[in-house]
C-alpha cells in the first residue's frame, strides 16, 4: 500500500490495520511523519500512566450496605403497594378492571348524591337518641311535678287559708311561680328539645318545692 | 453535551479489559498477529455473560452486582477519578451509579449492553457530581477553573509526559476530555464510547483525533509551526 504525507491525518483519524502498517513504513523514510507518528503515539503511552486499577477495599461493603438499604426499602414500598391492593394478587389486567368498576361506582355514587342531596331532618338514629333522652327528661319532670303536686296537696289547706301575713305572701310567691311554670311548660312544649327552657323550668320547680317547703315548716 | 443518537448495536459489548488487550486499530505495537477471528468467540461470551449479569441484577441478586463491581469497579473509579479529579467523589460517584443501577434495572431493555448502560449512568453521575462542583463553588464565588485536577499518581514510565498531560487535557473541551479519557486511558472501542456518551461512533472518533492535535499541539508543538512561529 502506497501512501504520502497527505494521508497521515485520515490514518490517525481512521485508519485500518493495514493503512497503519504503511504509515509506520513510510514513515521509515520521512522525518516529518515520523515525528509525528512518534508524538501521536507518547500522548497515547502517556495517557496510560493516568489509568490506576488499584484496589479500594472499603469500596464494595460501602456500596453493598448501600444496596442492601436500597432493597430493604423497595420491599417496604412494595409491600404497601400488595397491602393497596388487597393482598389478592390480581393480574394487571384485573387490578385495572377493579379500578375502572371502583371510579365507576364513585361517580355514580357522586351523582345519585348530586342529584338527591339529603334532606335537613336529622337521621333516624340520631331522632332516636334525642327522642329517648327527651323521654327520659320529661318522665323525670312528671314523677317532679307529682311529688311536687302531692307537697301543694299539703300546704294547701294553709294556702287556702293563710294565717299570718308570711304564709299569705307564699301564696303569692306560689302563683307567681305556677305562671311562671305553665309559660316555661308552654315553651318547652313547642320546643321539647331545648335544654335552656328545661333547665329554667326546674329551677321554677325547684323553688316551688323549696317554698312549699318553706310553709309545711311553718305549720309546725 | 447533546445527543447525537445512539449508534450502538446490541453486539456491542465491553468487556472488563483495555482495549489494547484485544484487536485494536492502532497504529502500535498492541496490532501485530491478532487475527479478527479470534475476537468473535470473545464477543459472544462477553454478550452472555452480560446478559447474564443484567439479569441477576434485574432479579435483586446482590451477588451480581458483586460479580459487576469485581469486573468493572476499578476501571469504573478510575473512569470517575479521571472526571472528577479526586477519589473520594470518584468512590462516592461509583456507588451512586451502582444504587442507581438498582433503581432503574427495571427499566433497562437491552438496547445496549448492560454493562455500557452501566457506564453510561456512571459518566453522567460524573457529570451531575462536576454540576454541582461547579454550582457549589459559583456560590463561593470561587473563580478557579471548571477542569478536573487530578491528584499526583505515583510515577510511572513517563512522570514528566504524564503531569504535561494532565495539565494540557484541562486545556481540551469537556467532549474532547471525555472521550480522550475513555479511549485512550480506559481503553474502550468508539462503538462503546458511543453508547456512553450518546454519540455516533464517528462523532466519537472525530473528537477523539481533534483532542490529540490538541493535546499535540500543547505538548510538542511540531518543530515546523515552531520554526514557523520562531521567524
Amino acid at each position: 500500500m502506497n501512501i504520502t504525507c497527505e494521508d497521515r491525518d485520515r490514518i490517525f483519524l481512521d485508519g485500518t490495520p493495514a493503512e497503519w502498517a504503511a504509515l509506520e513504513a513510510h514513515s521509515g523514510n520521512c522525518t516529518v511523519c515520523s515525528e509525528e507518528l512518534r508524538a501521536w503515539k507518547a500522548i497515547s503511552a502517556a495517557a496510560k500512566e493516568m489509568r490506576d486499577y488499584s484496589d479500594s477495599p472499603s469500596l464494595w461493603p460501602r456500596i453493598e450496605q448501600a444496596l442492601t438499604a436500597e432493597a430493604a426499602r423497595k420491599k417496604h414500598r412494595a409491600e404497601g403497594w400488595n397491602w393497596l391492593s388487597l393482598g389478592l394478587g390480581l393480574s394487571l389486567g384485573w387490578q385495572t378492571a377493579a379500578a375502572a368498576a371502583l371510579v365507576l361506582i364513585l361517580t355514580a355514587s357522586a351523582g345519585w348524591i348530586y342529584l338527591h342531596p339529603p334532606k335537613s331532618r336529622p337521621s333516624p338514629d340520631l331522632s332516636l337518641l334525642k327522642s329517648s333522652a327527651l323521654a327520659e327528661v320529661e318522665r323525670t319532670q312528671a314523677a317532679y311535678e307529682q311529688a311536687i303536686d302531692k307537697l301543694a296537696a299539703d300546704a294547701k289547706a294553709q294556702l287556702e287559708n293563710p294565717a299570718t301575713p308570711l304564709e299569705a305572701s307564699y301564696r303569692e310567691k306560689l302563683l307567681v311561680l305556677d305562671s311562671a311554670i305553665n309559660d316555661l311548660r308552654a315553651q318547652a312544649g313547642m320546643n321539647p328539645s331545648n335544654a335552656h327552657l328545661r333547665q329554667q323550668l326546674l329551677a321554677m320547680y325547684q323553688e316551688k318545692q323549696q317554698t312549699l317547703q318553706d310553709i309545711l315548716e311553718e305549720k309546725r | 453535551m447533546g445527543t447525537m443518537g445512539l449508534a450502538l448495536s446490541w453486539e456491542t459489548r465491553i468487556s472488563s479489559m483495555p482495549r489494547e488487550r484485544e484487536m485494536r486499530v492502532e497504529p502500535s505495537e498492541d496490532l501485530p498477529g491478532r487475527p479478527s477471528e479470534t475476537v468473535a468467540p470473545a464477543v459472544t461470551a462477553a454478550a452472555a455473560e452480560d446478559a447474564e449479569l443484567a439479569e441477576r441484577c434485574r432479579t435483586g441478586d446482590l451477588g451480581g452486582y458483586e460479580r459487576l463491581y469485581a469486573l468493572h469497579g476499578a476501571r469504573m473509579k478510575n473512569v470517575a477519578r479521571n472526571l472528577l479529579g479526586n477519589p473520594i467523589d470518584a468512590e462516592d460517584a461509583v456507588q451512586e451509579t451502582f444504587l442507581k443501577v438498582q433503581r432503574s434495572i427495571a427499566g433497562f431493555r437491552g438496547q445496549s449492553s448492560f454493562v455500557t448502560w452501566t457506564y453510561r449512568i456512571l459518566i453522567n453521575t460524573c457529570y451531575d457530581a462536576r454540576r454541582s462542583r461547579v454550582r457549589k463553588k459559583e456560590v463561593a464565588n470561587d473563580d478557579s477553573e471548571e477542569s478536573p485536577r487530578p491528584e499526583p499518581r505515583a510515577p510511572g514510565a513517563h512522570p514528566s509526559l504524564r503531569m504535561a498531560l494532565e495539565r494540557a487535557l484541562a486545556g481540551l473541551t469537556k467532549h474532547q476530555r471525555d472521550v480522550f479519557l475513555l479511549y485512550e486511558v480506559e481503553g474502550f472501542h468508539h462503538a462503546e464510547i458511543a453508547g456512553m456518551l450518546e454519540i455516533t461512533e464517528t462523532a466519537s472518533k472525530n473528537t477523539l483525533f481533534q483532542a490529540k492535535r490538541n493535546l499535540r499541539q500543547v505538548l510538542e508543538p511540531p518543530r515546523g509551526n515552531t520554526a514557523a512561529g520562531a521567524r
